[in-house]
């Protein structure tokens, strides 16, 4: 975990008091994890570059009305979220998210196998239990967390992301116990 | 797709696999979380369990994270800076406008509102006078093309004063985005130094 001299809740009351400055080294923090959470919904680093903008503007001009400033990152998320889910109703009305095929840089460092293999099982996930993975895995929210970023319970979190790894689990296990052979 | 149908809460004979999975993910009450470790030691279905969600996360953060193509636009930047008309009112600009203007409605009041002195009109010697012979139509013609070329002339100079005050503000408002494009990079930059100075020095506190 990185140590901050000074929290986001200190940055946010000094936006609040008018402070750009204060906001922009909140946008420094975040909008490399925002960039990849929405890459991660719609595959597309354009749209996830463009989408990031809009959240941080909207973000800026909401500022006012984050109850808690201690929860700014749900709720950055769940700004990110309604933007990327608004973007594909635009687009695609009827199949929103079930069809995109999220375009991933292959791991520096792994086997191609195991890189296309997770690709290609995240891939296999509904909308709904690759950004609870999403969320849970990659950006490391709490439970709670989450549901205030998809705005429903924590048991369907976990229903979502239970039954995700569960698959995750049957696709991975051949190609993990395969790299753990070569690699002896 | 997998449906979410196919979660099942509770498939190990310990009754134990939610928790595990809580706990695999560090969502477990302190209390709890001490007591699974120990139940963990113990209990083979769970231990292989947590070996493969461990595996599997594992898997998965593989993938790694993007840069981002280009910084976000701070609001600091030129789309969220206020719109020409309000840089101009609160620029110096505004000064030579106002001026200009004030002249040029000084000129038009003085050119239709002052009385004339001792009768005579200052605009008098530019009208053309009609000679005694002529007709009562002839006299008005001659005056309402006086005034109409009064009344051009008048707008002319204040099409030029206002030109001239654009052109003022033009080169003044030009001038100040240059000063601020330039401050801005250089605050930017500082900024930016600052930030990853801070995070070096972190990560180097943090080891």
């Amino acid at each position: 975990m990185i140590f901050r001299a000074v929290e986001d809740t200190d940055l946010i009351s000094r936006v609040r008091r008018g402070d750009v400055e204060a906001y922009n080294l909140l946008v420094s923090r975040w909008e490399k994890r925002v960039f990849n959470y929405i890459l991660r919904l719609t595959a597309s680093p354009d749209d996830a570059l463009d989408l990031s903008q809009d959240v941080f503007l909207k973000a800026y001009q909401n500022i006012r009305k984050l109850d808690d400033p201690a929860r700014f990152g749900p709720w950055l998320y769940r700004i990110a979220h309604n933007e990327a889910y608004s973007l594909f109703r635009k687009r695609r009305p009827e199949t929103a998210l079930e069809d995109v095929a999220v375009e991933r840089n292959p791991a520096p460092g792994f086997s191609l196998d195991l890189s296309l293999a997770v690709t290609a099982a995240l891939d296999r996930l509904n909308p709904e239990q690759r950004e609870a993975v999403v969320l849970k895995v990659y950006e490391g929210f709490k439970f709670d967390e989450i549901a205030e970023v998809l705005g429903c319970p924590v048991s369907t979190v976990k229903s979502r992301l239970y039954s995700a790894l569960d698959l995750l689990k049957t696709e991975l296990a051949p190609i993990d116990n395969k790299t753990r052979i070569r690699g002896q | 797709m997998l449906s979410t149908d196919s979660f099942s809460r509770d498939s190990f004979a310990c009754g134990r696999a939610e928790a595990l999975r809580d706990f695999a993910f560090d969502e477990l009450p302190a209390g709890q979380r001490r007591e699974m470790e120990q139940h963990i030691t113990t209990c083979g279905d769970c231990a292989i369990e947590l070996d493969r969600l461990r595996m599997t996360t594992a898997a998965l953060r593989i993938l790694p994270d993007r840069e981002i193509p280009q910084r976000i636009a701070f609001v600091s930047d030129q789309i969220f800076q206020p719109s020409v008309f309000a840089r101009f009112l609160g620029s110096g600009a505004r000064l030579g406008f106002a001026s200009a203007c004030v002249l040029a409605a000084a000129m038009v009041v003085s050119a239709w509102h002052i009385s004339p002195v001792n009768g005579t009109s200052a605009r008098q010697p530019v009208v053309q006078v009609a000679p005694v012979s002529a007709s009562a139509d002839q006299i008005q013609t001659a005056v309402a093309s006086a005034i109409a070329k009064t009344r051009t002339e008048d707008a002319q100079m204040i099409q030029t004063a206002v030109q001239a005050a654009e052109r003022k503000r033009d080169a003044e408002y030009r001038g100040q985005m240059v000063a601020l494009y330039e401050n801005f990079d250089v605050l930017r930059k500082t900024v930016n130094r600052s930030y990853v100075a801070q995070l070096g020095s972190n990560e180097g506190a943090g080891q």
